[in-house]
């Protein structure tokens, strides 16, 4: 692999590097603050023992902490210590132990990638034309009886063969010759090295006996079974590679989304465009349509539509105005608009979601792990069952042996089984991450599939956070919307939900009672306080009390009491809002046989009246949270598998204690989230759909594996007893690794 | 049958015109992205 050290020195520059690197946090102390986690596209992998090799090469670099390096993506995480090394310098221990390096989310990955795919085409062409020019050349041999053709006509045939067969070898197969080559220096086994190997037996072989027709090996010719093994194994690779770019493709669509550049306001009002990572927070930038917001702002100017689907999962567009939001990657659908910028590069929603996904896709889950550990003993059981039988039918024709050989180097496929679990979960998260729920590790997909307890929270998830008036009491004399207007007046000052609620309510009814209070002040946990002809005070009972003649009796029941300086002028009665989905979700759970339970740190009597509502059989309500914890524990202790639905604001060790958890994304920031799926987006009912594709990941998880073993205990026994010629071999060995990726391929339609 | 001699050499070169071609193709992006020629009509530029 090319590496260009002139280039990677400019990654050296902090300001290069901070484009692919984030601060390291630290899981234990011994972390230093100068350490960075940096993503890198690694160039040139092709199976499970590669990442062992370059996650080798890195650790070997003093200055490196750690890296991971995932297979199936090829994404590495690297954690490096600024102060001892510098970025150039582990990616030249990536090109020494031979592979390539880039930055990711960098547009020179885009461009590498387009190479990739063009090359890739071209050799699986090459292969494909000169297959079928060489079966032309190989039939009259197959037809003719002793004698039909003259030994001069015969050799020409081969003649030719032998021509075409030089592109496909040298060209088509470089890859794979390249790969076991540097394994070969390097001392190791790796997945093309059976193939290359059975490749270069034939191609040897065929031309042993094309030019020397009386020599040890006979004068077989086995040009058409190379060329057409090759064409299987190319069109497998290509047909893997476009299938995975697809399902690894709902992960990248995410990460990629930022645009490279955008306009940016200068002094004089003109706009320019800059490079997105120039842009700083109160910057005025403007967006075109069809372009992608860069990062979290406030609209000035311009209406348009966004679109946040790989946001939240909301797939309707939401209309966006003057003064409204926008977040980094969504996308500008129809106006133009100028955004002053509040939060730019790792500070953005956005690339909080992106690390997180970049993190849970390099994980390994505990079956990859598995594969992962028998593919090396595997490719060497491989390699010493070809030499036997080599050496089995040695006596009958050296070539004969030899090719049965071939056949058992070409048909197994240890592909398969490491591809088996990780294409399926990626293609889960994939999915998932399209409906607005992000995964944190790929372990926990196979622990939600196993479930059969579901303990929800009450306050935040089963309903929603804002609150509604349902009853108003007024004193003599004192219009409702009169007294509501008032009320609106001082609460718009404060951000509490009961505040926000009132307001709400004085905006629906559209009252013109619009007050000025001045000097509003809010007592936190009590209520506001401010002057309007006198003293007017809005809250709790106890706060408005003692300067009032006191609360009716009548209003006792309310939570928001307004009075002025001396006089109760009226309260309000609020309730929750169980989120619109909650029932359904309740019942499609019930329908999966999942027990759902309803602990709440709420009074008894609401958690018990929400439970009714959505149909919730167990509720118990005044939980503190390590109440909730020690009845999950004992359920646990019963053998329940347990989920935990939560907001993830105050039930972080119930979360934590749970076999599985899920959390609302939008109460606590995403980095500090501790829970396993983080639901981006308001709907309760994925929920349940989540448990169902767990489920069905963890199904296509098994029919992978028990396919890659079942098919090599079959195929590697018959290719030892000769039954299986070479080509048929290699059009097993692409058949079966595509028939893992097609089956993972499911996971990512219907959710 | 001795026009085979020349036929056979031909049809190798024939075929390495072809992969000359081909390559050619994929070199200016042809096979880039499948779809691109049909969508072209709905773009306005």
């Amino acid at each position: 692999m090319h590496f260009d050290t002139s280039t990677a020195k400019l990654l050296d520059d902090r300001q290069e590097w901070l484009r692919f690197s984030q601060q390291h946090k630290p899981t234990s102390l011994q972390g230093s603050d100068d350490c960075w986690d940096s993503h890198v596209v690694i160039q040139g992998m092709h199976c499970a023992a590669c990442s062992f090799t370059v996650e080798e090469a890195l650790m070997s670099v003093p200055g490196v902490q750690s890296a991971e390096v995932n297979a199936a993506t090829h994404r590495a995480k690297v954690v490096w210590s600024a102060a001892r090394v510098n970025p150039s310098e582990w990616m030249a221990a990536i090109a020494k132990a031979g592979y390539g390096a880039l930055p990711a989310a960098d547009t020179s990955l885009r461009q590498a990638r387009h190479e990739e795919g063009r090359r890739a085409l071209w050799r699986w062409l090459v292969a494909g034309f000169c297959m079928m020019q060489v079966m032309m050349y190989a039939y009259p041999a197959y037809v003719s009886r002793e004698g039909d053709i003259t030994p001069d006509m015969v050799f020409l045939l081969r003649w030719a063969s032998w021509v075409l067969t030089l592109p496909v070898v040298l060209f088509s197969c470089g890859p794979f010759l390249g790969n076991a080559l540097r394994d070969v220096r390097a001392r190791r086994v790796s997945m093309d090295l059976p193939v290359a190997l059975g490749m270069a037996i034939t191609f040897l072989l065929s031309s042993a006996a094309t030019f020397e027709p009386n020599g040890l090996f006979g004068g077989e010719v086995y040009y058409d079974s190379l060329t057409m093994f090759v064409f299987f194994l190319l069109t497998g690779r290509w047909l893997e590679l476009r299938v995975r770019d697809r399902t690894a493709g709902a992960l990248e669509a995410l990460m990629n989304r930022l645009p490279d550049s955008v306009e940016r306001q200068l002094s004089n009002g003109e706009f320019e465009r800059v490079a997105v990572r120039r842009v700083l927070v109160g910057d005025v930038i403007r967006v075109l349509p069809s372009e992608s917001f860069p990062a979290d702002g406030v609209i000035l100017q311009g209406q348009t539509l966004a679109d946040e689907a790989l946001l939240t999962g909301e797939s309707h567009p939401q209309a966006r105005g003057v003064g409204d939001s926008v977040v980094a990657g969504s996308h500008n659908l129809s106006g133009i608009v100028t955004v002053r910028v509040l939060q730019v590069g790792e500070g953005t929603q956005f690339s909080q979601i992106v690390s997180l996904m970049e993190n849970a896709s390099l994980q390994k889950p505990r079956l990859a792990q598995l594969a992962d550990r028998i593919a090396k003993p595997f490719l060497i059981g491989v390699l010493v069952l070809a030499a036997l039988s080599a050496v089995w039918w040695w006596s009958t024709s050296p070539s004969h042996a030899l090719m049965v050989a071939v056949a058992v180097l070409v048909v197994t496929c240890p592909c398969a089984l490491s591809l088996a679990t990780p294409a399926a979960m990626l293609a889960a998260a994939g999915n998932l991450a399209r409906h607005g729920v992000l995964l944190r590790n790929l372990q926990a997909l196979e622990a939600l599939a196993e479930i059969d307890t579901l303990i929800f929270d009450k306050t935040g998830t089963l309903t929603q956070d804002g609150q509604h008036v349902t009853q108003i009491i007024t004193a003599d004399g004192i219009a409702p919307e009169y007294a509501l207007g008032l009320a609106a007046a001082l609460a718009k000052h404060s951000l509490h939900p009961l505040s926000r609620a009132l307001v709400q309510a004085h905006n629906v009814c559209a009252s013109d009672a619009a007050f000025e209070v001045q000097d509003v002040n809010e007592m936190i946990g009590q209520g506001l306080q401010g002057h309007l002809n006198g003293r007017l005070r809005l809250g709790s009972a106890t706060f408005c009390a003692p300067k009032a003649k006191g609360i009716p009796e009548q209003a006792a029941f309310c939570q928001v009491h307004l009075c002025s300086e001396n006089e109760w002028l009226a309260s309000w009665r609020l309730s929750e809002d169980i989120r619109t989905d909650a029932a359904q979700t309740v019942r499609a759970l019930k329908d999966l046989n999942i027990d759902v339970w309803l602990l709440s740190g709420d009074r008894p009597e609401s958690a018990q009246q929400v439970a009714q509502q959505v149909g919730i059989a167990h509720a118990v309500g005044a939980c503190t949270p390590q109440d909730k914890l020690a009845r999950m524990q004992s359920a646990q202790s019963q053998g329940a598998r347990v989920a935990m639905v939560g907001d993830g604001l105050n039930d972080g060790p119930v979360l934590a204690g749970a076999h599985v958890s899920m959390a609302f994304g939008n109460a606590v920031p995403l980095a500090q989230s501790k829970s396993d799926f983080v639901l981006m987006g308001g709907s309760l009912l994925v929920v349940a759909q989540s448990v169902k594709l767990a489920r069905h990941t963890l199904r296509v998880v098994r029919q992978n594996l028990i396919w890659a073993a079942a098919y090599n205990a079959l195929c590697v026994p018959l290719a030892v007893a000769g039954l299986l010629p070479a080509w048929l071999a290699g059009l097993g060995m692409a058949l079966s690794s595509l028939w893992v990726v097609l089956n993972s391929l499911r996971l990512t339609k219907g959710f | 049958m001795d026009i085979l001699y020349l036929l056979i050499p031909l049809s190798v070169l024939l075929v390495i015109c072809i992969l000359g071609g081909l390559w050619w193709a994929i070199d200016k992006g042809q096979f880039d992205s499948v779809e691109q020629e049909g969508e072209r009509i709905l773009r306005d530029d």
